[in-house]
């Protein structure tokens, strides 16, 4: 009876081993869409690189003006999970990403896959990358790769058990990576027309991936989409990161003209400035098109209120 | 009655000194908020929610040169304690503060020098010169003001 339990646990184990093997497995692109991949355009890429921000963790902190074209990395992000250094993302073939191919970039960007099929943590938020579109992918990539390369490797992470396990990341992959938006267009209310907030939609919840600071989180670090743009504590330090929907202690008072005048200018509607890590974000929203600006607007002032 | 009067103004004055040296976070406080009326006043205009006038301008511009004149000198050792925002960076890098108040003040000058006698002619003229005087809010709050 005994050697039976024993048994039967040996084997149970084996089993769930096998199976969390094989569940946190990397996933890779599905080959049509790698087929379908179209060289990118660098020019439309640059309005691509500032939505998505890449330069707020990627270019030295604090960075202005050109400095912020030198994707070097080095950033620190102390979480609660442990410190992530952010990588060299440069056109340095040895040391950044110039040795990729696109397709390694789209698996990178859309699926959280490295070239050499490990999982990246979600610090680098490929959770709202997924919702981009494969052509966006592409004018991106041309456009970085027409960057200056920098030299030098970053650091590794600094990461406790069990978070050091990257393989382990690909369970929670399973549970929170979905490239489906988050407020289905039913829930955006108001009578602003829908290609202007699906175009914001795509720009706050994909490229922009607002959500990933302005939504909590749960204890194993997946967002809390029943509380989206509600408001969370600061990743890293001690601050609050606001609420942004029309909700408690959110922008309600604030009209669609004055939150696209702040990512404009970085005036509040009460004219104080931008501060913390919105500086960076807000300086890279003042390089797009006034439209895009007034489309996150729109569907900021769209999303349910919490 | 001469007499009077000239004791009841200096009294005044001597009344605001005394302000200002007891309480020098009050009176930064309330430099700031003429400088945030300043801006809404001028952002105001510059989105159109406001109808631009030459004088209104000029008002706006002459607010920022005086308060960059004198908001520098309200920060005496041992005010970064108390009901305030102000970064103790101010007090570790004093030569990296005064060279963003001077920043602030000459781009201020500047916008007075372009304002002419009656203010900037039209609203193209108010942001050319005004522009320039508002990035230094953001500039300046990043490195000197904590958040609470």
């Amino acid at each position: 009876m005994f050697r039976k339990l024993v048994a039967a646990i040996v084997v149970l184990g084996i089993a769930a081993a096998a199976a969390g093997w094989f569940l946190s497995a990397p996933e890779h692109l599905p080959e049509e869409v790698v087929a379908n991949l179209r060289a990118g355009d660098a020019g439309r890429g640059e309005l691509i690189f500032w939505a998505g921000g890449c330069a707020s963790c990627h270019a030295p902190a604090g960075a202005k003006g050109e400095a912020k074209l030198g994707l070097g990395g080095g950033q620190r992000l102390d979480t609660p999970f442990g410190i992530f250094v952010a990588p060299n993302i440069s056109s340095d073939p040895r040391d950044g990403i110039g040795a990729w191919t696109l397709a390694e970039f789209a698996d990178a960007m859309l699926k959280g896959t490295s070239p050499e099929g490990k999982n990246f943590y979600p610090a680098f938020p490929y959770t709202s990358y997924a919702r981009m579109k494969p052509q966006d992918v592409s004018d991106l990539f041309a456009f970085m790769q027409s960057l200056p390369p920098v030299s030098g490797k970053a650091a590794g992470h600094e990461l406790g058990f069990p978070f050091n396990i990257r393989r382990g990341v690909g369970l929670w992959k399973r549970l929170y990576l979905d490239s489906a938006p988050v407020v289905p267009e039913d829930q955006l209310h108001g009578d602003t027309e829908l290609s202007i907030l699906n175009r914001g939609r795509y720009l706050v919840e994909g490229l922009g991936h607002c959500g990933e600071c302005h939504t909590p989180r749960n204890a194993i670090g997946g967002l809390e989409k029943t509380l989206w743009l509600a408001g969370a504590p600061a990743a890293a330090g001690e601050g609050k990161v606001p609420n942004i929907t029309s909700g408690e202690g959110g922008i309600s008072s604030w009209s669609a003209s004055d939150i696209a005048y702040y990512l404009e200018s970085g005036f509040t509607p009460d004219y104080d400035s931008v501060g913390g890590e919105m500086v960076s974000v807000q300086e890279n929203m003042a390089k797009l098109p006034a439209s895009d600006r007034e489309a996150i607007a729109a569907y900021l002032k769209a999303v349910p209120a919490h | 009655m001469r007499k009077l009067v000239l004791g009841v103004a200096a009294l005044c004055l001597s009344g605001m000194t005394a302000m200002a040296a007891d309480d020098p976070i009050a009176v930064r406080k309330h430099i700031m908020d003429s400088v945030g009326a300043a801006a809404g006043l001028s952002g105001g205009m510059m989105k159109g929610e406001v109808a631009y006038s030459p004088a209104a301008g000029k008002s706006a511009i002459a607010t920022m040169v005086a308060a960059a004149s004198a908001f520098g000198t309200f920060f005496p050792e041992g005010s970064d304690m108390g009901d305030t925002t102000a970064s103790p960076k101010i007090w570790e890098d004093a030569a990296g503060y005064q060279a963003a108040l001077d920043k602030f003040a000459a781009d201020a000058g500047a916008a007075m020098a372009a304002s002419g006698k009656d203010g900037p002619a039209d609203l193209d003229a108010f942001k050319a010169a005004m522009g320039p005087v508002m990035g230094n809010c953001k500039s300046c709050h990043e490195a000197y003001r904590v958040k609470k």
